[in-house]
């Protein structure tokens, strides 16, 4: 059974009787993107064509998802860039003068130059950048606005050019059931003011699971937010969704069921497994962030946040749903080389248990996979490594903050704030390619749930000291993990191995 | 015939080389080796002038080929290396529809090799630079070196250039880009000198729109003087493409372009002379193929 390991894969074997749960084969792609995304505009969810909304003299924003979406990026054009080129088209015929592009990074790093032309592509870039294209800046006083409060009390903060706008096009690239919607404006254009109210560790306690919108309570939030947001200003949303395609043809086994590999697979899997067993990490890093995924159309849909949403949702859980009979004692994972944050950067350990426990165990709707006190057990190679340049408050977060408690509540309370406002954070947040100062905790909080669900958490073939720093347990291989597990789950324990990615979304009975 | 007769062998042949000698003798004494032409003499080819070549060898087969290879081997990576290069108004010159002028201030000799960065390949391909005849082609080795790296061709700087003007619209009309620095010279300083009207009469007499294009930080690289380069970043920017009004003069015409790279050497964005968005997003339209193109 194929297991991923950071940059690289392991070969396992599961006990006799194991459930072992594989994504979906990819949808046919639309056969024309540019004729359905023409088609949507034309003929939007609950709003009037986009046409109609464009005049001269408005004020008009275009906002885009940054790189943390699709994993891996996407080979070029990107679909966002096809969008963006037909709603700019638009508004050139519609002699629109003022018109603005920005990046909706929320607190994510600012992306290169070249990781901006990647997303919207030559055209779009060599007419606007740097003047009318740019990336939200959440720590610029001057280019936000604070908008007002929800009925919960949540503060919501916008991007000032956004909220000044007549109107702003949200063009936005939904992966997973999480994104998209009215988190998209709520996150991606809000201040480190606004994103708090929903990225915190009861909020992400009482979402069972995020990957499942109707029972987060994070997407409540971020709802409560968008309304207000709507309120505010005039919201034209434009969502699009991918197949699963996730791997080039080079790691197509990848995508397959380890039983139907071809001898070419077989082969293509020794010598990756022999590469990147004995190449440097450095190296194998470069090679494997290299890799575009040949995702392909399956829709898109424009208009009304919410209609569009519902649309969009729909399509996703097609291209993802599995459907699973039942939790199970021991949930296994192989955590890969590339989670939303660590594009061009290696995984440092907290984006592990982002990715790991964060992510990955939240594919589920209903309940998870896993029982209420089961054993996860994820394979990753979890060293002491990081992005100095990417994840600086990373480092920190893991030196200082995790030394002192790896309780969520408490990192809560006595640290975040202090981080977030560092002044050298917020400097490089701003001005370098640096996650903001609070990222690191909101990393960890995703995972506050699984930490919490869990009995007991293994990281197989990880550096021992690391994984005790986490807050969890260490083991040298699978069957040793097996062996711990036991003394949580007992003896003859039901095992079920999740061969993510590519993603999917268990849809446990 | 007894063979002491003396008209024929031995002494025949002695007779030949004797007066073979002779004339050689006399050949030698009558060539001025070393003497100096006397100063009454006019000229050598002020009377008859040998005709300027336009190096048309330059722009063609293989040298065309080799000269794609020497440039994207040394001179653009080079330059990208030296000053890397921010370009603005790429656009303009992306698909040129015909032949255009490109008129740019002049303060180093980097700003060719700034110009042809900034060109996309099918530009840089039907590009040739107006070199001055009286620096790069004194020495013949010289300038054809030149000319095999950048496509130059001889351009007199020193009045009474009709026949110049005339080869350099033979080269617009035969659909060849021409690179001109209008102010005939490297400014000292790095400050814009005045425009010499060469390029508004080349634009009239043949139709030809001018592309103002200002280069900024040559000056740095490889000011007037110095013999060898250093980095120092550069920006070329790129101006929309101008034509001469109906019945505006050549001078006046020389003078709107000298006024457009004067002002694209402001900072803020120039969007009268660099275009609006949608000027700018309607020239980066990609080509639609058709059936029988490369």
């Amino acid at each position: 059974m194929l297991f991923h390991f950071g940059e690289g894969v392991r070969l396992e074997k599961l006990p006799l009787g194991s459930r072992i749960v594989y994504p979906p084969d990819p949808l046919e792609p639309i056969a024309h993107p540019e004729r359905a995304i023409k088609r949507a505009l034309g003929k939007p969810l609950e709003d009037d064509p986009l046409k109609s909304l464009l005049r001269r003299g408005m004020k008009l924003t275009i906002a885009f998802d940054d790189l943390s979406l699709p994993l891996p990026p996407m080979a070029a054009p990107d679909v966002r860039q096809l969008v963006m080129e037909e709603v700019i088209d638009m508004a050139a015929e519609a002699g629109v003068e003022d018109i603005h592009l920005i990046a909706a990074l929320g607190l994510h790093r600012r992306m290169t130059a070249d990781e901006v032309r990647h997303i919207v592509g030559d055209r779009i870039f060599t007419t606007f950048w740097p003047d009318r294209l740019y990336q939200h800046d959440g720590e610029d006083p001057d280019a936000n606005v604070y908008i007002g409060k929800t009925a919960q009390g949540e503060e919501v903060t916008l991007h000032k050019r956004a909220a000044e706008s007549d109107l702003v096009v949200y063009v936005n690239l939904t992966l997973v059931p999480m994104d998209g919607g009215h988190k998209s404006m709520a996150t991606g254009l809000a201040t480190y003011r606004g994103i708090r109210a929903h990225h915190n560790v009861k909020t992400l306690l009482g979402s069972r699971s995020y990957m499942n919108p109707p029972d987060s309570a994070l997407h409540h939030s971020c709802i409560r937010q968008g309304q207000l947001i709507e309120d505010t200003v005039r919201v034209f949303h434009i969502e699009t969704t991918v197949n699963n395609h996730a791997f080039p043809a080079i790691a197509n086994f990848m995508q397959k069921r380890e039983t139907d590999w071809t001898a070419q697979d077989q082969a293509m899997f020794l010598g990756m497994k022999q590469f990147t067993d004995l190449a440097p990490p450095a190296f194998k890093r470069n090679v494997f962030h290299a890799m575009r995924a040949p995702y392909g159309l399956t829709a898109v849909n424009a208009g009304q946040v919410d209609a569009v949403h519902d649309k969009t949702l729909e399509a996703v859980r097609k291209q993802i749903s599995v459907s699973v009979e039942g939790q199970t004692d021991i949930v296994t994972l192989g955590v890969p080389y590339l989670g939303p944050y660590n594009v061009n950067a290696p995984m440092n350990p907290v984006l592990v248990v982002c990715m790991g426990i964060g992510y990955l165990f939240n594919f589920y709707r209903h309940k998870p996979v896993l029982r209420k006190g089961g054993v996860l057990i994820l394979t990753h190679p979890c060293r002491y490594e990081f992005d100095a340049v990417q994840h600086p408050s990373y480092i920190d977060y893991y030196d200082e903050v995790l030394a002192d408690t790896t309780d969520l509540v408490e990192i809560e309370r006595k640290y975040e704030k202090r981080f977030a406002q560092d002044p050298w954070f917020v400097q490089l947040y701003r001005k370098s390619h640096a996650y903001h100062g609070a990222h690191p905790f909101y990393a960890h909080y995703w995972a506050a749930h699984g930490i919490d669900h869990a009995g007991d958490i293994i990281i197989v073939g990880g550096e021992r000291e690391v994984v005790h720093r986490l807050g969890f347990k260490a083991a040298t291989t699978l069957e040793d993990a097996f062996e711990m597990a036991e003394q949580t789950v007992g003896r003859h324990p039901s095992v079920t191995h999740l061969r993510m990615p590519p993603i999917m979304l268990c849809d446990v009975e | 015939m007894p063979w002491y007769s003396g008209d024929r062998g031995p002494t025949r042949l002695t007779g030949v080389i004797g007066d073979a000698v002779h004339d050689l003798q006399r050949v030698r004494r009558a060539w001025h080796w070393d003497s100096p032409r006397p100063h009454t003499w006019p000229e050598r080819g002020v009377v008859v002038p040998t005709p300027a070549s336009d190096l048309g060898w330059a722009r063609q087969e293989p040298v065309r080929t080799i000269r794609y290879l020497i440039q994207h081997g040394l001179l653009l990576p080079f330059t990208e290396v030296m000053s890397h290069p921010k370009v603005e108004g790429r656009e303009w010159v992306r698909e040129l529809e015909r032949p255009v002028i490109f008129a740019a201030n002049h303060s180093s000799h980097a700003d060719t090799s700034l110009i042809l960065h900034a060109l996309t390949d099918r530009a840089r391909d039907r590009t040739v630079v107006a070199a001055a005849a009286d620096y790069w082609f004194k020495r013949p080795m010289l300038g054809n070196l030149v000319s095999l790296f950048l496509n130059t061709f001889p351009f007199s700087r020193t009045g009474g250039a009709q026949g110049q003007l005339h080869s350099s619209s033979q080269l617009l009309k035969s659909g060849w880009n021409l690179v001109l620095f209008p102010e005939g010279s490297r400014s000292l300083d790095g400050r814009i000198q005045e425009f010499k009207p060469g390029v508004g009469h080349l634009a009239n007499e043949t139709g030809t729109p001018v592309v103002p294009v200002h280069i900024r930080g040559a000056h740095r690289i490889m000011p007037k003087g110095q013999k060898l380069p250093l980095p120092a970043p550069a920006r070329v920017r790129i101006g929309k493409p101008m034509t001469p009004l109906v019945k505006e003069g050549s001078r006046e015409f020389t003078a709107r372009v000298e006024k457009a790279v004067r002002q694209l050497s402001e900072e803020p964005r120039q969007p009268e002379l660099q275009g609006s968005w949608i000027e700018r997003w309607r020239a980066l339209k990609p080509r639609e193929l058709t059936y029988g193109e490369d």
